[in-house]
């Protein structure tokens, strides 16, 4: 027996769990683009997203640690937080997908050299 | 024949890792390409089932595992100020190829480039991996998850693979020693 035939009409779990995860996947990639953008546009923000300096998360590591701890919080801050809200509930998930791949796509580009170096600090 | 601790980090950031994560690329594409209920019976599905989340799962661990690696191990002797008036900056890779016009895009665009969109990579294959794992066989009843899945998969790949290209390339210009 084809698996078609016998499941097509299967019930299967609500679909808000995985587009809470791939929603997610995607705030996190557009707060690192943020990031390493607004890291080239002040010294200030620079200086506070040493992470390895100001907090002793790892040695040498320079702005880097910030960027790199702010996303992943954003990205595991977002997956729960959108986790409790669509648990158990089915939403639209092409449209959320849609969503993810802009978010995606502007982090791709903020973390593009020549584009993030066009918001530097003369 | 013997590697220096920073020789040994960098083999198992780049080379180690890096081929773990190449091999369970094609194994999850495929595996995710290929599910479709027309082409698979039900004992199909259920035994390519945990061949595809061990393979979305080794994928995500791995990138995670290489960009904590990278990031905390690699990157600050790669990115080290040498003391003041040395003039052998072999040792100090990112002072090495800034101190030439012919080396200095390697850092200027390969590494800055590297260094971040790495990042991206194990945040879109661990995505990919919980929805195999939260749908587990049913996941063949969800047609329209497929084509989604497929294009983060791919785009955690393209992310890795430009951080590794970069990788290979600025090593080979700048070792770490």
């Amino acid at each position: 027996m084809y698996a078609n035939e016998q499941q097509t009409d299967a019930v299967t779990k609500p679909n808000g769990p995985a587009a809470a995860a791939v929603l997610a996947a995607g705030i996190g990639s557009f707060v690192l683009g943020l990031f390493v953008t607004l890291n080239e546009m002040s010294t200030e923000i620079h200086d506070f997203l040493d992470f390895s300096k100001n907090y002793g998360i790892g040695s040498g590591v320079g702005p880097l640690s910030g960027k790199v701890i702010l996303a992943v919080g954003a990205y595991l801050l977002s997956w729960i937080v959108l986790a409790m809200l669509w648990r158990g509930k089915e939403v639209n998930f092409r449209g959320v997908f849609m969503l993810a791949l802009v978010l995606l796509a502007f982090g791709f580009a903020l973390t593009f050299p020549p584009i993030f170096l066009i918001f530097a600090a003369e | 024949m013997a590697l220096t601790d920073r020789e040994f980090w960098a083999v198992i950031h780049g080379l180690v890792l890096g081929t773990v994560f190449l091999l369970a690329f094609p194994a999850g594409l495929v595996g995710l390409w290929s599910l479709k209920s027309r082409y698979l019976t039900t004992a199909g599905v259920q035994e390519r089932m945990p061949r595809l989340l061990i393979g979305g799962w080794i994928m995500a661990i791995v990138a995670w595992l290489t960009v904590l690696t990278g990031t905390w191990i690699v990157y600050p002797w790669y990115r080290a100020t040498p003391p003041e008036g040395l003039t052998d900056l072999t040792s100090y890779p990112r002072s090495l190829l800034l101190s030439s016009p012919n080396t200095e895009l390697w850092h200027k665009f390969g590494m800055e480039w590297k260094e971040h969109v790495a990042w991206i990579s194990p945040m879109l294959a661990t995505a990919v991996a919980f929805v195999i794992l939260y749908y587990g066989v049913q996941l063949v009843n969800r047609p329209e998850m497929r084509r989604p899945l497929l294009i983060l998969f791919t785009l955690a790949f393209g992310a890795a693979g430009i951080a590794g290209l970069f990788g290979a390339f600025i090593t080979k210009a700048a070792p770490i020693y």
